[in-house]
């Protein structure tokens, strides 16, 4: 024992060790369990009315039960600052707000239409460690109530909102919508950024729009954008008064220029720019009056491998941004023809009227979307930096000639040739 | 007896000081003053920085057995030996608090977010008062031990970072003054390779083992700037926003944030590292000041360390913007004195010592 005692007093540390035992051990066993304390939040949303921000926090409240459901709460507080209005959604909760969870953010149409938005999600981000990876979305109507029909979607469809607005990504936007991506489009040097957007609309509104097979959309710049199909309600479904409000997954994306918004974008629109991504495949492409076998048709071909080479250059002074798309096709469809479709191969061959429409039909669409962008002096397609990576001389010469960057995408000059094959 | 450590403790000591305030803050710092071209000022640093390792080589050649503190003493006399410890002493200190603060922060902003400094110099210093009792000889063995996990943990950060889009980043934005300028700023951070003088007579190199030693530097220095061109790829324009490159390279796309925590390999990672940083610089402290109070023993100093650290962390300084602006701005030249002038010092002495072997034979 004097041994064992005589070793202990030899090597200080042991103490050290035993006085942090004692120490934290009662702390550890007396203080209060993580969720007792802390609110775990899945998203937020935020609004703004009459001069105050509203803050609403889906979250998930671990209770102990025998079904694998786990139990989502939209809480919220309102406050003249963000930060504010998240200390009382706080206070509404009885815990503290932990946002290193948050997979979603999204903010109404209405603040990103009055003011810029990174002013309302700095602070949240920075100081309450919302992760720059959440997802970034907006909303026609109210963020809260978006969130309040996530909790149905979830519960009905077992479907996430991350889940829904990351399938848009990959397959409509081809880049992530993140807090992460938007600032990286703020903080370019044409400050032009594209979050997505999920839409609310009432229940039976958002019936009518599941059936009709084409919708027509309001666009952000004032200007009527007509979408070649809108996708159906999601399920989710909140209760506002007396309406009750579903999510509308349309695929549409909303601009933003020094983080205000300026425009917004349908899927086809988007489909259209993503023309010149090589990343982007799997859209729809519907041709009408196609001469083939005899008979006009309509023929619908989805794009199955895309290869795209760009190069930009600057022709008597004037930028040129020349790109060649190499198009593999395959035929999805053929109007008033559903007889074996994909073994029909006379069917599937291209024919030079094909090719014609084809080619007609994806330049117009990419310049009347392309037209929106240049209107609005926003290039969310990099083509700016394109030209800075290429030839940034004459880049910085051609901008201290026209003395505004923005202003940069309505000079360049697109050469697009499209080669379609099929697939 | 005196310790002494092998040439692969000393390989692993290296990249440790190699990655010491490195790979947490100072790639954001560099990019909001030179853009990308912040890959740069860290490979000229780190130029600068290597330069030093043949000078340590040549003096341990011919003076294998002596310290830098017996050398000095002879050359220069011991007032003059006993100022440029001071200077040491501070040098070292400042590099303990940098790394403490830069790792507070971090661990604030992903762990503790509620916690005081206290729960952090509760688990940080008693681990580093041991290391440094224990001597060079165990702290060199702990993390020899540890060393696969702290590189794995380090390359898996890289790696990860791989699996999606990387954007080259756009290089030669800053102009040449900003360039220079932010060398100068940043040259606190690098020339942790002196450490290796202090402990110069505790080191055996065998003939043809020096090799090693650049070895091991070339790969700190590798990973290093790899982790530098990864965060600039990935993050591009938003850089200057995230302090904590190494982790911060490992969680920045969406489909990781479905992985959950993943970010627990990134925190283990630099726990390490920070940890063994800490031990490196606080036994350099410690040794200095036995070198200047040759009657005190290790736990003296490390009480005086404690005391030193506690205070003037807390109550003087307890910001870490307060910290970092004070090293860049305040310190770059005590930082040059210690890695260009001290060197070129003792190459001096080693040059003459050889000619007075030749004389000898």
């Amino acid at each position: 024992m004097k041994k064992l005692i005589k070793s202990y007093i030899k090597n200080p540390m042991l103490f050290v060790f035993l006085i942090i035992l004692i120490f934290f051990t009662p702390m550890a066993i007396y203080s209060p369990g993580e969720n007792k304390i802390k609110g775990v939040v899945t998203a937020i949303g935020i609004d703004k009315a009459n001069e105050e921000y509203e803050v609403s926090l889906l979250t998930f409240i671990p209770t102990a039960n025998q079904s694998y459901k786990q139990k989502n709460t939209v809480v919220s507080g309102k406050g003249v600052s963000v930060t504010q209005a998240v200390y009382n959604a706080q206070l509404a909760m009885g815990r503290s707000v932990g946002l290193a969870h948050a997979k979603t953010t999204i903010v109404s149409e209405d603040i990103l239409k009055d003011e810029d938005v990174s002013q309302v999600v700095d602070h949240i981000s920075r100081i309450s460690s919302l992760p720059e990876n959440t997802v970034f979305i907006s909303t026609n109507g109210k963020a809260k109530e978006l969130l309040e029909s996530t909790t149905t979607l979830e519960t009905e469809l077992g479907l996430k909102l991350e889940q829904l607005i990351g399938f848009n990504s990959l397959n409509l936007y081809s880049i992530d919508t993140s807090l992460e991506a938007f600032y990286r489009g703020y903080y370019s040097d044409t400050h032009s950024s594209i979050i997505g957007e999920l839409n609310l609309a009432d229940e039976n509104t958002s019936q009518n729009e599941q059936n009709s097979s084409n919708s027509q959309q309001d666009s952000g710049g004032g200007q009527e954008q007509s979408g070649e199909g809108s996708a159906s309600s999601s399920g989710g479904m909140a209760q506002q008064g007396q309406s009750k409000k579903a999510i509308s997954n349309q695929g549409g994306a909303v601009v933003l220029k020094n983080g205000e918004m300026v425009a917004k974008l349908n899927s086809s629109q988007l489909n259209a720019l993503n023309l010149i991504n090589s990343k982007s495949i799997n859209q729809i492409i519907n041709i009408e009056n196609v001469p083939l076998s005899g008979e006009n048709r309509n023929l619908a071909y989805r794009v199955r491998n895309k290869r795209v080479l760009k190069s930009t250059k600057f022709e008597n002074g004037y930028p040129v941004y020349a790109v060649q798309v190499s198009l593999g096709l395959q035929l999805s469809e053929v109007d008033g023809n559903h007889i074996d479709l994909h073994e029909n191969t006379e069917m599937s061959k291209m024919t030079q009227d094909i090719r014609d429409k084809l080619n007609f039909k994806l330049k117009s669409d990419f310049t009347d979307a392309l037209k929106v962008l240049v209107e609005n002096k926003t290039d969310i397609i990099d083509i700016t930096q394109e030209f800075f990576r290429n030839d940034r001389k004459k880049l910085k010469k051609f901008i201290e000639k026209i003395d505004n960057i923005d202003e940069f995408i309505s000079y360049v000059n697109f050469k697009i040739s499209i080669v379609a094959q099929p697939d | 007896m005196k310790q002494s450590i092998n040439i692969r403790q000393v390989g692993i000591l290296l990249i440790m000081t190699i990655f010491a305030n490195k790979i947490l803050l100072m790639p954001s710092l560099l990019f909001s003053e030179v853009k990308a071209d912040g890959i740069f000022v860290v490979a000229v640093l780190f130029l600068l920085e290597i330069l030093t390792l043949p000078v340590f080589i040549i003096l341990k050649e011919h003076y294998p057995n002596e310290s830098l503190y017996e050398i000095l003493s002879k050359k220069i006399g011991i007032i003059l030996t006993k100022i440029i410890y001071i200077l040491l002493i501070v040098f070292f200190f400042l590099k303990v608090l940098l790394v403490f603060s830069v790792t507070y922060v971090y661990f604030k902003q992903q762990i503790y977010k509620d916690e005081m400094i206290w729960i952090a110099l509760i688990s940080f210093l008693p681990v580093i008062n041991h290391a440094v009792i224990s001597g060079i000889r165990p702290l060199s063995r702990t993390m020899e031990i540890f060393f696969a996990v702290v590189l794995v943990g380090f390359i898996a950060c890289l790696s990860f970072s791989l699996f999606t889009r990387i954007n080259i980043p756009y290089m030669f934005l800053s102009t040449p003054k900003s360039f220079f300028d932010s060398i100068y700023r940043h040259f606190f951070a690098f020339g942790d390779i002196f450490f290796l003088f202090l402990i110069m007579d505790r080191i055996e190199i065998k003939k043809g083992q020096s090799k090693t030693l650049y070895k091991y530097a070339i790969i700190g220095m590798i990973l290093v700037l790899i982790l530098y061109f990864l965060y600039y790829s990935k993050y591009q324009v938003t850089s200057f926003m995230h302090n904590n490159a190494l982790a911060d390279i490992l969680v920045f796309s969406v489909q990781f944030n479905a992985i959950g925590r993943l970010d627990i390999i990134a925190m283990i990672t630099i726990m390490m590292i920070t940890l063994f940083q800490m031990e490196i610089f606080s036994y350099a402290f410690s040794d200095c000041f036995m070198k200047i109070f040759p009657k005190l023993n290790t736990v003296y100093s490390v009480i005086v360390f404690d005391i030193i650290f506690c205070l003037i962390y807390y109550v003087f300084i307890g910001k870490y913007e307060i910290m970092i602006k004070t090293t860049l701005e305040y310190f770059p030249f005590l930082a040059i004195i210690i890695n260009i002038v001290l060197p070129i010092v003792f190459l001096i002495f080693a040059l003459l010592k050889r000619r007075e072997n030749e004389k000898t034979d």
